[in-house]
């Protein structure tokens, strides 16, 4: 999932600038999952708002509200009302969900309340760690289903360096090293083998080396006619 | 008592929680000394008294909840109570 963090209020308050009628949109997904612009976030922060700029005296309209998902433009519909009543939404997506409201109500202005950080999973209980990296040619099947481009810190494809000690990482001790997990998963599945093929210079213009990236399924267009 | 909760953790995840919160009263421009907690059993009566006694004086020494004071000619909001 998307792992991202809330800001925090002063930053969001800057944000939210002069606007006297402010909207904080939650986003049911992923944010929800990892705490940080679900249904009770939104609801939070948008007290937080009403009581932070009273303080200051000059209170302002801040409600809340929250959608299934804000980076598909048909659940923002569900929203729309709300959204260009506006001076300002406060959206709580990730910066997916931030464009897709700027994309579908471009007259409304947008700000982030927070910060998307990584693709990830929970590890524990308030622990998010990063698993993938989006590089758009997945090498997991190659390395035992452990990710060397997001979780190994030089991102290498023929690791471990010589900076690898104890099984961590030389850029922080906290941080395994991902070339001693694949080695140690590849070897108890009696697969290191696959260690002994070198692993060529990747073609990186699948990931953020070729600029934005686009996925056309020609099989689910819609004709012209009706898209 | 802290780590002899009848929830078992309960107290401790509550500490940290609290924490949070008086964090975020902090930023909001509240003083975080106004929420604050105390561990004690159900049998602790005059403990009890003396922290309601303490807490009393240090909210008092606050001042009150300057939400009230900015705008009390407005409803108060569920928060704000």
């Amino acid at each position: 999932m998307i792992i991202a963090e809330q800001k925090n209020l002063n930053e969001i308050k800057n944000l939210i600038g002069d606007a006297e009628n402010v909207l904080v949109l939650g986003c049911g997904t992923c944010v929800t999952v990892c705490f940080a612009g679900g249904a009770h976030e939104a609801a939070i922060t948008a007290a937080s708002l009403r009581m932070a700029t009273k303080l200051e005296g000059h209170p302002r309209q801040v409600t809340d509200l929250t959608v299934q998902r804000q980076c598909e433009w048909e659940y923002l519909d569900e929203a729309a009302e709300q959204i260009q009543q506006a001076d300002i939404v406060l959206s709580l997506g990730c910066g997916i969900g931030v464009q897709a409201i700027v994309e579908h109500f471009p007259s409304t202005w947008v700000a982030p309340g927070l910060n998307t950080t990584f693709l990830g999973l929970p590890t524990e209980q308030g622990v998010w760690m990063e698993r993938c990296a989006a590089c758009g040619d997945c090498i997991l099947g190659l390395t035992g289903g452990i990710c060397p481009i997001a979780r190994c810190s030089k991102s290498l494809l023929n690791g471990p360096c010589g900076g690898s000690e104890n099984g961590h990482c030389e850029i922080d001790p906290e941080t395994p090293c991902a070339w001693q997990l694949i080695y140690d998963r590849l070897k108890s599945m009696h697969r290191l083998d696959a260690l002994l093929e070198i692993q060529p210079p990747k073609n990186w213009r699948t990931s953020r080396d070729g600029g934005p990236r686009k996925i056309i399924r020609e099989d689910l267009r819609l004709p012209a006619e009706e898209s | 008592m802290p780590g002899d909760c009848h929830y078992l953790e309960g107290n401790a995840n509550a500490k940290r929680r609290v924490a949070h919160v008086q964090h975020l009263l902090q930023q909001i421009g509240l003083e975080p000394g106004r929420l604050r907690m105390f561990n004690l059993s159900s049998a602790m009566a005059s403990q009890f008294a003396e922290y309601v006694e303490e807490m009393t004086r240090q909210v008092e020494a606050l001042g009150p909840n300057p939400l009230r004071i900015h705008h009390s000619n407005t409803p108060l909001t569920e928060e704000e109570t």
